[in-house]
This record gives C-alpha cells, sequence and structure tokens, in this order.
C-alpha cells in the first residue's frame, strides 16, 4: 500500500504549492496575426509585438513572458486574471475601455482595408449582396454590422487565417480586416488578391490592454512607451515589421530609407513596364 | 535538420522533397511530435487513478456497511452517465474556484468579496495554473470517470472468482486474510483484465480533450500547424492543411489502440498462467 501511497502524495504536492502572486508579468498575444503576433518555425511566439513587448519590459525593468490566448477569450481571461495584460493588435474603443483599461497606443491608427479576389470589381459605395468575412469581436466586424450589414452577408471567423482561407477558396467575396495584417498577405499572394477601394477609418490606434485596476503596471508601461517612441525603438521595430509605416517620430533615418528603397522599386516597376 | 542529415539520404530526395523534409522537421513540427508525451503521461497516470478509484468504489459497493455501500453505487451509477467532456471541464474549474474561494476569504477585504461581478474578489486570491496543473486536474477527473466503470468491472471480477477456489484455500489452512489477498484478489484480475483494456481504450480516446484545458497536446498543435499561413515570415505558405494533420492524429490513435491490445493481451496470459478454470 505504500507504494501506491507515495506517488499520490508526490502528485498531490504538486498541488499544494500552487503560485499565487503574480512575481512576472504574463502578456497575453494571440499567436495567429503575424506580423503583429504569430508562431514562428521553431513554434515560438515571435513578431512585432513580442518584439516590442521585450523591448518595454526590459526597459520598465520586469520580468515578463508571453503565452497565446485564443482571440475571442483574450479579454475575459484577462479580467479573470489568467494573465496581466494584452499585446495581441488590439485598437482602444470606447466598448472595450468600459471593461478593460488601455495604456498609450504604441502603434499609430491605420486603415482598415477590403481584399478580394483580383479582377472582381465592387461597387463599395453601394455594396449589395455580397459576402463579406471578418474577424469575430474586432473593430472591423463592428462597423461591418453597423454600416454594411443592410443587403449583405457579413461571415464572421474566429481566427484571421480563417478568414484568409476563406477568401481564397471563394467563399467570401471580400474581406474586412487591418492593413498592418493585410499588407503582406496581399503583397504574397503571387496576384491573386488584391485590395479594393481606399480603405476605411476604424477603431483607435493599438494598445496594451490592462485591468483597470493595475494602475501601477498602466504607469511603468507608459513611462517604457514614451521612451522608446522617442528614441526611435518603436519605429524601427514598425519598419522591421510593417515595412512601410506609419511611424512615430515624423522623420527617422529607418522611415527615409523605407520610403526611398520603396519609391526605387516604384520607379524600376514602371520602367520595366 | 537539413544539415545534419548524411547526403547521401537526401541526394534520394528531388528540392520540393528536401524542402518538406526541412518543413516536416522544424522546430514546430519537433514540438508536435514531443507533445505525444502530453496524451501518454495523461493515458497512464489516469488509469492509475481510474484504477485506484475503482479499486477503492468497488470495496465500497460490496462493504457490509449501507452507508458505504450506498456511496458506492451512488458513486458508479452517477458517474458513468456524465460524458467525460463536462468533467474534464467542470472538475479543474471547481477545484480551481473553491480553492480560490477559501483563500480569498482569508486574503481579500471584506468589500471586495461582496461585490459582484469578478472572480476572485481580489488579485491575491488569484491561483495561476500551469500546463502541469491542468494536466493533473484533467488525469483526475479522467480518472474519477473511469474509475467508477473499472469499480463495476472490479465489483463484477471479485464476484466471479470460483466460490470453490476460495473454499479449498480455507480447506488448506490458509488465513482469511490470505485467501482474501492471495485468491481472490490474485484470480480477480483474470476476469478483471478484459474489461479493464476496454477501459483504457476508451481513456486512451479521452486524451484528446486535453486540449480543452490548454494543455498544448497533440491534438492542439496538429490544429495548429494545419491552420492556414499566407505569411511567408511565420513559415512555409500553404492553405488549410488540418484534414492531412488530423489524419495522422487518425493514424497514431488506430496504432496506440493496436498496440495496447497486444500489451493487454501479453497481460492476460501472464495473469491466468496455471489457472485452467478460466476459458480463454
Amino acid at each position: 500500500m505504500k507504494k501506491f501511497i507515495l506517488p499520490v502524495a508526490l502528485a498531490l504536492s504538486v498541488l499544494a504549492t500552487p503560485a499565487f502572486a503574480a512575481d512576472k508579468v504574463r502578456i497575453a498575444t494571440e499567436g495567429a496575426y503575424a506580423p503583429w503576433n504569430f508562431l514562428d518555425d521553431d513554434g515560438k511566439l515571435a513578431g512585432f509585438e513580442i518584439d516590442l513587448g521585450n523591448a518595454l519590459c526590459a526597459e520598465a525593468k520586469l520580468d515578463c513572458e508571453f503565452k497565446a490566448n485564443e482571440w475571442d477569450s483574450i479579454i475575459p481571461n484577462l479580467i479573470a486574471g489568467n494573465y496581466d495584460i494584452i499585446m495581441a493588435g488590439m485598437s482602444v474603443t470606447a466598448e472595450r475601455k468600459q471593461k478593460i483599461a488601455f495604456s498609450d497606443e504604441y502603434f499609430p491608427v491605420t486603415k482598415s482595408m477590403m481584399a478580394a479576389e483580383s479582377g472582381k470589381t465592387f461597387d463599395l459605395d453601394n455594396l449589395k449582396g455580397a459576402k463579406i468575412g471578418v474577424q469575430g469581436a474586432t473593430v472591423q466586424a463592428d462597423w461591418l454590422n453597423a454600416n454594411l450589414a443592410d443587403g449583405n452577408t457579413i461571415k464572421s471567423f474566429e481566427k484571421p487565417d480563417q478568414s484568409v482561407a476563406d477568401l481564397m477558396a471563394g467563399n467570401i467575396d471580400l474581406l474586412l480586416a487591418g492593413d498592418g495584417y493585410l499588407d503582406e498577405i496581399v503583397a504574397s499572394s503571387k496576384g491573386k488578391l488584391e485590395f479594393v477601394g481606399p480603405g476605411y477609418d476604424i477603431g483607435g490606434g493599438v494598445a496594451i490592454g490592462m485591468r483597470q485596476a493595475d494602475k501601477e503596471l498602466a504607469g511603468k508601461f507608459n513611462a517604457a512607451i514614451a521612451t522608446l517612441k522617442a528614441n526611435g525603438t518603436v519605429d524601427s521595430l514598425i519598419k522591421k515589421y510593417f515595412k512601410k509605416g506609419p511611424y512615430y517620430t515624423s522623420i527617422t533615418l529607418d522611415g527615409l530609407k523605407a520610403e526611398i528603397e520603396a519609391l526605387t522599386a516604384r520607379v524600376k516597376k514602371l520602367e520595366s513596364k | 535538420m537539413l544539415d545534419i542529415l548524411p547526403e547521401w539520404f537526401l541526394s534520394w530526395f528531388s528540392e520540393d522533397g528536401q524542402e518538406m523534409i526541412a518543413y516536416l522537421t522544424n522546430g514546430k513540427h519537433l514540438t508536435w511530435y514531443a507533445s505525444v508525451r502530453y496524451t501518454l503521461i495523461a493515458a497512464v497516470l489516469s488509469a492509475l487513478f481510474a484504477i485506484g478509484f475503482g479499486l477503492i468504489g468497488a470495496a465500497l459497493k460490496q462493504s457490509g456497511f449501507f452507508l458505504f455501500r450506498w456511496i458506492g453505487n451512488f458513486y458508479t451509477s452517477i458517474v458513468r452517465g456524465i460524458p467525460d467532456i463536462l468533467f474534464i471541464l467542470f472538475f479543474p474549474l471547481a477545484i480551481e474556484q473553491g480553492v480560490e474561494y477559501f483563500i480569498a476569504k482569508s486574503k481579500c477585504t471584506a468589500e471586495q468579496l461582496s461585490a459582484i461581478g469578478t472572480w476572485p474578489p481580489c488579485q491575491e486570491a488569484q491561483w495561476f495554473l500551469t500546463t502541469n496543473d491542468y494536466l493533473f486536474m484533467a488525469c483526475l477527473s479522467l480518472g474519477l470517470v473511469y474509475g467508477a466503470f473499472a469499480a463495476n468491472v472490479i465489483y463484477g471480477a471479485l464476484h466471479a472468482v470460483p466460490k470453490g477456489q476460495l473454499e479449498a484455500a480455507s480447506a488448506y489452512g490458509f488465513s482469511q486474510k490470505q485467501v482474501f489477498w492471495k485468491f481472490k484478489i490474485r484470480q480477480m484480475w483474470v476476469y478483471a483484465l478484459p474489461g479493464l483494456s476496454n477501459i483504457w481504450m476508451l481513456l486512451i480516446k479521452a486524451t484528446s480533450f486535453l486540449s480543452l484545458l490548454q494543455v498544448t497536446d497533440i491534438v492542439y498543435w496538429a490544429g495548429l500547424l494545419g491552420a492556414a499561413n499566407y505569411f511567408p515570415r511565420a513559415g512555409m505558405v500553404h492553405p488549410n492543411w488540418n484534414f492531412q494533420y488530423y489524419f495522422v492524429l487518425f493514424v497514431f490513435y488506430i496504432i496506440l489502440t493496436m498496440l495496447s491490445e497486444r500489451f493487454f493481451n501479453m497481460l492476460q496470459n501472464k495473469a491466468s498462467r496455471g489457472m485452467s478454470v478460466v476459458e480463454q
């Protein structure tokens, strides 16, 4: 009998020493929203927000770790305390502000874009009878439901990659998503996808989501964000992951270089035509 | 990974083939293969719990004291009817909130305790569960569910041991205790093993629910790897490959059950050696 009791007792002792106080700042991210956050080939979280989060924690002298959490439960799980902050390409909205607090933004407001299969034309001003895809619980989803739900079918997806897969398969006509997410997907689709229309101004900038009670933590992160914005770290990370900006410091060397690169590429393209 | 493979081996494959090998052996995939450990650990640990709960349940069911008998019967009939997926979802949550409730009582202020809508009432009472904690709780839940089945199997097997065997043993002068442990319990296993092997098979299938508790097991990774990727910097660009990845799981579980069948046949042969009474 002793032989049986011992392993059980050992197993129970695992439970007897639970971690209650947060010694580490746990950062939740989606891990499926490239280039903001994704799983790299090694199976580890990578992307703009992972690099930025680590830089912010180094600046604020905090010990941080990232963990992946599904998008649709990312706010409830923050409130429940499964982790301490959210960095997941989350735009600041008035609705979200009722439940959680936001830090200062670390990514400027960008446009949301409609993507479709190349060659299809849409009358975006009087859109009727179109199937429009969007990721659920996003600012884009709210906007679609408020503005284009009448006469069109809105299909909401749990994960962003599913929405792109359905667009590629022709199950939906249009996909509305953030510029930063769609840019590289459209660029690397080998001409299969293209942007339709000029885009929409939806939602605010992107910021860290926090529990409303964590005022001290918010202060630390806001200070770190201000420092990294001023010294160009945020801009250089935006450059690394989004290539074309937008940037915080109006003129940066990296930003100029990127502009020149883009312009030279465009000139070459026009010349070859 | 490609660089550690010998040249002659790689020369068998075309460039596409080599790319595929590189893809299937990248860190993501190696993590997937390694996550088999969660499935195996969960299966073995839950089986141990199930046997433990099964023995306790069977002992209660045949106890002379009515209350114990009642508890045993209650356990086997109630728990057996509840889907295991509900148990996996409910039990860890119940334990977690139960623990947090008691911590909150001592650590949170009265004002925080009376507030409605937030759980736990204050952050000091927050219990952070690691993957291993969840794994352990999932095993405990599975053990509870399948322990109820095991209790019935063991209870039946105890009654299946021929009376003549036990009477003969007493006639040879073995004490009551010896008769119980060396004859009844020893022979019980022979009758219980076929039933227990069935329960083991069910249990292996139930390990696929682990990902519900945020355990990054093979099912979790298969879903993740099968998801479409359109972003070149996040690895190979491919459409939705869920079908292919789930098919691999399919094959994995079939192989696992085949191996288990062989193992149980071996055990059965071992347990029934020298027992002419048992019909094979």
